[in-house]
């Protein structure tokens, strides 16, 4: 796996949530962003889980994520980025 | 286990929702990204006075009318989250209703998307045992009932349905091994929060299916391509040996995240879930009956069974299909 940048990973969720990943910051949130419901935040993890060969299911604070900041800080506190 | 699956049959009430009553109902939701994602384009659901002991009956007749004597049915296992009452046991209504003997044992299974598994790995160890030899193996359940119509996460996946097996003693061992798991720490991340006697809960207002969809999905992705992967080991069989893989027909998501997961090819994964929705326990069997209507699978084919959810619980095993049956 290449090294994964911020950069990289809000592309990701931007992708994850068909929407300009321009248009996402740290601060943005699931109450921010339309797109991003239930069934958003699936497609984001599988996205995520994608990109990191199968890392993502083990990490279960994943499901509860609600930030693009709050993904970033569990990614590294678990040594993906 | 030296236990055979005889015939199975189904029923699906005769009420349809796609999308374009839940666009109407919830103009609201972007129903094409809904479907997108969900893959069910359709889904059966019962009528307001049909309960899901009703629909087992309709199953379950199906099997009775092809000429089998009600006597040689010696149990009657329902799977199901819906009983008609709290008590007496659906099973034992059952029984009654389909005129089978006195002597047959009659109890319900309280377990949701691995309910089927289960059922055969209680029914194949009463056969085995030599306690039985014949019995019906039934799966029903009616979700809608309890799902909210404004409902965004659950409604646009939940089906009613109902499922028949006929399961006999063999002299080969078609069903099993088995592998089996829970995880309770789970329970309420699907849940029918005052459905019971614990009254004292935070959710104990709350009437409605409720269902953390994110909670889940990674339990989804992380358990199932592991629950698969310890059968394979138990059982001594490489992945390229099975022949049709039958998962729980959870949600498109689900299903293809597994494939992506276990690196399955597409054509040995049998789908229903466009045209059936998700059928709690049902499932599974809706997508053998089906795939066996369609010849997806022959003499002595090699079929994996995956369920899991509610619970959470899950379990797999293998079934070596037999034309004879």
């Amino acid at each position: 796996m290449a090294d994964s940048t911020e950069q990289e990973i809000v592309g990701i969720i931007g992708n994850a949530l068909k929407i300009d990943a321009n248009s996402l910051t740290a601060e943005s949130t699931s109450n921010d962003v339309e797109e991003w419901d239930s069934l958003g935040h699936l497609a984001i993890l599988r996205d995520l889980d994608k990109f990191y060969g199968g890392k993502i299911a083990g990490i279960k604070e994943m499901a509860q994520v609600d930030s693009v900041g709050k993904i970033l800080q569990l990614l590294k506190n678990n040594s993906l980025l | 286990m030296k236990v055979t699956i005889k015939s199975i049959e189904y029923y699906l009430p005769p009420t349809t929702e796609d999308g374009n009553v839940l666009k109407k109902e919830n103009p609201d939701w972007s129903i094409e990204d809904i479907e997108k994602k969900t893959g069910v384009d359709v889904r059966y659901i019962s009528a307001p006075e049909q309960t899901a002991t009703d629909m087992a009956a309709l199953a379950a007749e199906k099997i009775l009318s092809s000429g089998l004597q009600k006597k040689e049915i010696e149990f009657l296992i329902l799977i199901t989250q819906s009983p008609d009452y709290a008590l007496p046991t659906s099973a034992c209504i059952l029984q009654d209703r389909l005129g089978l003997d006195k002597s047959c044992m009659a109890f319900d299974v309280n377990l949701g998307c691995s309910g089927f598994i289960y059922g055969l790995a209680i029914a194949g160890a009463l056969i085995d045992a030599g306690l039985v030899h014949n019995g019906l193996l039934l799966c029903s359940d009616t979700y809608s009932k309890y799902i909210d119509k404004t409902d965004r996460t659950c409604r646009p996946l939940f089906s009613d349905a109902a499922s028949a097996a006929l399961l006999s003693s063999s002299d080969h061992n078609d069903i099993g091994p088995f592998e089996m798991g829970t995880d309770g720490s789970g329970f309420n991340n699907l849940i029918l929060p005052s459905s019971g006697t614990r009254v004292n809960d935070q959710q104990a207002d709350e009437k409605n299916l409720f269902m953390n969809g994110s909670e889940i999905f990674m339990f989804t992705m992380d358990m199932v391509p592991k629950c698969v992967n310890a059968l394979l080991d138990k059982s001594g069989t490489q992945m390229e040996d099975i022949d049709l893989f039958i998962f729980h027909q959870a949600s498109k998501l689900v299903i293809d995240n597994i494939i992506r997961r276990l690196n399955l090819p597409e054509e040995k994964v049998y789908v229903n879930y466009n045209q059936i929705g998700n059928t709690v326990s049902a499932s599974i069997p809706i997508a053998l009956s089906q795939a066996l209507q369609e010849r997806r699978l022959k003499n002595n084919d090699q079929v994996m069974l995956v369920g899991f959810g509610v619970g959470y619980s899950w379990g797999s095993c293998l079934l070596r299909w037999s034309e004879q049956t």
